[in-house]
């Protein structure tokens, strides 16, 4: 061998080794927190992340979920951790928490859980921190007659123009099911009993042509607000505070019956940071800031305290007067159908999205 | 050259068929690229025309916005650590090819050309799996790692067909006249493939620069690249800053492909020059 | 001078051989039942798979399932089995937590009494088939087959037969963009062939000025021209050539716009370095021996231009097959190919056998293409950029 390629060999072993050296440690704490973006991401930091880290003298980095449970499963089946905790929904929170993905903290040494009962209350792995009802939103600009059901949603014909709906098989088979007449509070019961499935589809199908579907909360606002849609399925925070920050006239019409339920603060399991994490947590679910991130993008609070601490007007930007329209995001029924039938009917709803 | 006249007049119609399509087929691939960049000047929030008024506005928020600064850091420095391991690693590996005289040589053309012909998702999807059980994820190594094997191919091409036109003989008068091994790569060598390493390491550069599935999955929030942070602003909120950092991949690809351009003309010119 | 070679081969193999090789294997990798289920699949081994199997098998799951009692990986064990059949997922967890080994009488009546479905065969029958370390289950589920009741190979429900229509739809939509490049890119690379050098040399920057462009770039510019207020849109209703603007965004029409842009440089850049070589006497020789130029060009010319266009071609098909980015920005759901479909199953439906079983098949429809061609053009051609 030529002493040629030795040198180079030893050049190249020495850029390797540089390169696989390890990267300069941060000096801040960091703690890394999955959220869904968007404008609630925006309220999150407005209200919980800015001032917990300047109070703390931490970093708090944000990064977009959609929900994948895939994402926490593979930091922290691998032991990889990126982040430390996540905004999540509840079937995410049961399953984590059942298959050790999500660390089980005993929350009444940092808090009273008690205050949490009406929003169904804490879990071992989550607490709730806002609750979000997802509805018949449109543009009040452009729209002059209002719908007023899921009937009319459905009604292409009165009111021509697509419909955004949530590109999941939960929640939007809730509201197809109201659509055909469903009372909200008895959809799940109806989803869950055999044959409840094919007649969600069966709804959706009757506008397939006319559905836009969406995939996160940003862009049904944004459908909405472009006029690319007539209507749209979408959660009640962001829609008043698009139409706080960008001047725009969306309704939403919660009476149509909606769906509902929180979002939990959980933390990763194995995460260095646990006990910051928990300290966030105790901060962002305290009456106060619950209220103050009421003020900022209308999603109700979690912890009930926090109403004493609302005018009237405020309350009223919450869709809490509509709770007997609601399906709710919590429950036995709820937690058990979605948890062994989640996989299957997203194929399946994928499959007929396709179509 | 007798023809018979209808079949000219037709030709001249083919002709200029022809040549109006190919028109319209320019006008379609570059129009669409040269009508979106004013988009970033605009002063209002909306990327349609006319524009409210010619501001900077979204240059300074992409010069400014933590997000999109750490974002052209972290592909600048990606790519540029890329370059430099893609390609060293890819000159030896030609030089090793040009004088290997063995049955193995279109096998291990194969095997290094192989990631340019496996669709880029699955590589990413394959490294997130594997960098999640060696604890690679969000690190920087692997990301090198990843985006060095996607542009070894490129590098390894593109010297390799500047070895093809050059003189084995040189180095070797050069031996006979007493240089070192060495000595002869340095002084002999690598002036003459220099244009070929140069074009390799564009290709390198721009490869890590505009690659976004790998960091999709397995990149850290901390390493957040410009095609990173284009993507989640097409599918969350679309702002002309999305295009004002568009523009700015478009000019760094566009400088470099004129580097490459100018290199690959130089060397037809010299190649004519020595060999009429 | 094998050593050269040998740091770029490391390279190659320890981070993209392996990986790849590791993530086609999970596509058969079956390790998670036999590993958490073993004496039960042992019991299940020697079972016939008629009616319902004998006291020592249900003596058996009971003892795996206590073993799993309180772990994680009795919910990952249901999550497996649950791929199989919706609901297995429920039946694990809720066996685990109340089985009772040292409660007197058989087992079988014990797990009958807290799950019915334990008296049914299709879970036993499941079980049984899965009790091996690989498992074809993945590999037929991406062709919308699966074990029938019997044990026969049967084709999936129409309602989960989802995937033989996502493989027909790939090649469809990367057949069309291929198409149109074709028609698209054969013109002009003409038009570059026969141009002056000097002009020659401007027209193919202009080609290789969105050849150089990255591709996201490149699609999000036509997310931004498409979509209803977008600039093409304001075009046609501003000519009058619409009444109201034309849904261009999200369907399959402007993916096939935004695919052809991206891919079309990938036509004509081979398709022009062999036109490039055809010498211009031939044509005119043909002519001067009395062909028409119909027939010359046809007989003469395109014959010549066959290498070029057949890379041009199979180059964009299988770059095409591929595709992630440009589908997921432009296309609707109904446009998407089975790259999205592996980042999906993936990134959001956590079911990795299915993912790596459609990159298995992906896989499998691009080496049958180089193979075919392999002979007829060469590896080297493809490698354009």
């Amino acid at each position: 061998m030529s002493k040629i390629s030795r040198r180079w060999i030893a050049l190249a072993a020495a850029a390797l080794a540089l390169v696989l050296a390890p990267p300069a440690v941060v000096a801040q704490t960091k703690l890394v927190v999955g959220n869904a973006g968007g404008s609630s991401a925006d309220a999150e930091r407005k209200v919980f992340y800015g001032p917990f880290a300047s109070a703390n003298k931490i970093t708090i980095q944000e990064e977009s979920f959609n929900q994948e449970l895939a994402k926490i499963r593979s930091q922290v089946e691998t032991g990889n951790l990126i982040w430390d905790m996540v905004s999540t929904t509840a079937i995410n929170v049961a399953t984590g928490c059942e298959e050790g993905l999500l660390e089980k903290v005993d929350w009444s040494k940092y808090f009273d859980p008690k205050v949490f009962r009406d929003v169904g209350g804490v879990s071992e792995c989550g607490v709730p921190y806002l609750f979000v009802s997802g509805g018949l939103a449109y543009d009040g600009n452009r729209i002059k007659e209002a719908p007023k059901s899921w009937a009319d949603f459905w009604n292409v014909r009165k009111w021509p123009g697509k419909r955004g709906l949530l590109y999941r098989a939960e929640q939007t088979f809730e509201i197809a099911l109201m659509a055909d007449g469903v009372p909200p509070a008895k959809a799940m019961e109806v989803l869950a009993a055999p044959g409840g499935p094919d007649r969600a589809l069966k709804k959706l199908d009757e506008i397939k042509p006319h559905i836009h579907w969406w995939k996160n909360g940003a862009e049904s606002i944004n459908l909405l607000a472009s006029g690319e849609v007539a209507m749209a399925y979408a959660w009640n925070g962001r829609v008043a505070s698009a139409n706080k920050t960008n001047n725009l006239n969306l309704k939403m019409e919660l009476g149509a019956g909606h769906v509902s339920g929180c979002q939990y603060w959980a933390i990763m399991k194995g995460s260095k940071n646990k006990e910051l994490a928990i300290k966030f947590i105790q901060y962002a679910v305290m009456a106060q800031n619950q209220a103050d991130f009421v003020r900022v993008i209308s999603y109700g609070p979690a912890n009930r305290d926090a109403y004493a601490l609302l005018s009237d007007q405020e309350k009223a930007t919450l869709p809490g007067q509509h709770l007997d329209k609601a399906s709710l995001q919590l429950g036995k029924l709820y937690l058990g159908f979605w948890l062994a039938n989640g996989d299957s009917l997203l194929q399946r709803f994928v499959k007929f999205a396709a179509q | 050259m007798a023809r018979p006249a209808h079949a000219t007049v037709l030709e001249r119609a083919t002709h200029v068929g022809v040549r109006a399509l190919s028109v319209l087929v320019l006008g379609y691939l570059v129009l669409p690229i040269v009508v979106v960049l004013p988009l970033s000047f605009t002063s209002g929030e909306l990327l349609v025309y006319p524009l409210p008024a010619w501001s900077l506005r979204w240059y300074r928020e992409f010069t400014t916005a933590p997000d999109w600064t750490r974002a052209l850091w972290n592909s600048t420095v990606l790519a540029v650590v890329t370059t430099v391991v893609a390609t060293a690693v890819g000159l030896l590996a030609a030089l090793g090819l040009q004088s290997l005289r063995s049955r193995l040589k279109p096998a291990l053309y194969g095997l290094l050309a192989l990631p340019l012909v496996i669709p880029h998702v699955m590589v990413a999807v394959a490294l997130f799996y594997y960098y999640a059980r060696l604890g690679l994820v969000g690190s920087f190594a692997g990301l090198v790692m990843a985006h060095t094997v996607l542009a070894l191919p490129f590098v390894i091409i593109t010297i390799a067909a500047t070895l093809q036109g050059f003189d084995v003989n040189l180095p070797r008068a050069a031996a006979s006249l007493g240089a070192s091994p060495l000595q002869t790569f340095r002084m002999v060598t690598l002036p003459l493939i220099l244009p070929g390493v140069i074009s390799g390491a564009v290709f390198a550069f721009v490869t890590s620069f505009d690659e976004l599935l790998v960091i999709l999955f397995v990149g850290s929030p901390e390493q957040r690249t410009l095609p990173r942070q284009i993507w989640s602003g097409v599918s969350e909120t679309m702002s002309p800053a999305v295009v004002a950092a568009a523009v700015v991949l478009i000019g760094v690809s566009l400088l470099l492909m004129a580097v490459v351009e100018l290199l690959r003309r130089r060397g037809e010119r010299l190649r004519g020059a020595t060999r009429p | 001078m094998l050593a050269l070679v040998a740091p770029s081969v490391l390279f190659i193999a320890l981070f993209f051989v392996a990986p790849l090789g590791l993530f086609l294997y999970r596509s058969i990798d079956n390790s998670e039942v036999p590993g958490w289920l073993p004496r039960t699949t042992a019991a299940l081994a020697s079972w016939s798979g008629e009616g319902l199997p004998d006291e020592p098998a249900f003596r058996a799951v009971a003892e795996d399932l206590a073993a799993l009692s309180g772990s994680t990986a009795l919910p990952l064990l249901g999550r497996r089995l649950n791929h199989n059949i919706p609901g297995f997922r429920g039946l694990i967890t809720g066996t685990g937590g109340r089985v009772d080994l040292a409660k007197p009488g058989r087992m079988r009546e014990q797990l009958i009494a807290i799950d019915a479905r334990w008296g049914e065969p299709a879970y036993w029958q499941t079980i049984r088939r899965e009790r091996h370390v690989v498992t074809p289950f993945y590999l037929l589920s991406a062709l919308d087959l699966r074990y029938g009741a019997s044990g026969a190979i049967e084709r999936a429900p129409a309602e989960s037969a989802i995937f033989l229509g996502l493989l027909g739809r790939t090649l469809a939509i990367s057949l069309v963009v291929t198409g149109l490049c074709v028609l698209l890119g054969f013109p002009l690379a003409v038009t570059m062939a026969g141009a002056s050098p000097a002009r020659a040399n401007a027209l193919l920057i202009l080609v290789l000025i969105p050849f150089w462009t990255s591709l996201l770039v490149r699609s999000t510019a036509w997310v931004i021209l498409l979509q209803n207020s977008g600039v093409v849109n304001q075009l046609l209703v501003g000519l009058g050539l619409a009444q109201k603007p034309i849904p261009l965004i999200f369907n399959r029409v402007g993916l096939y716009i935004a695919m052809v842009h991206v891919l079309l440089p990938f036509m004509v850049l081979p398709l022009y370095s062999v036109l490039r070589n055809i010498p211009p006497e031939l044509m005119r020789a043909a002519a001067s021996l009395g062909a028409p130029p119909a027939v010359a060009f046809l007989r003469v010319y395109v014959p010549q231009a066959l290498p070029g266009l057949v890379a041009g071609a199979s180059l964009v098909f299988v770059l095409a097959l591929g595709y992630y980015v440009t589908p997921a920005l432009v296309g609707g759901p109904g446009d998407q190919m089975i790259g999205y479909f592996i980042a999906y199953f993936t990134n959001t439906a956590v079911n990795w056998g299915m993912a790596s079983a459609l990159g298995t098949l992906l896989l499998l429809v691009v080496a049958l293409i180089y193979l075919a061609l392999g002979r007829v053009v060469g590896l080297n051609r493809l490698a354009v950029r």
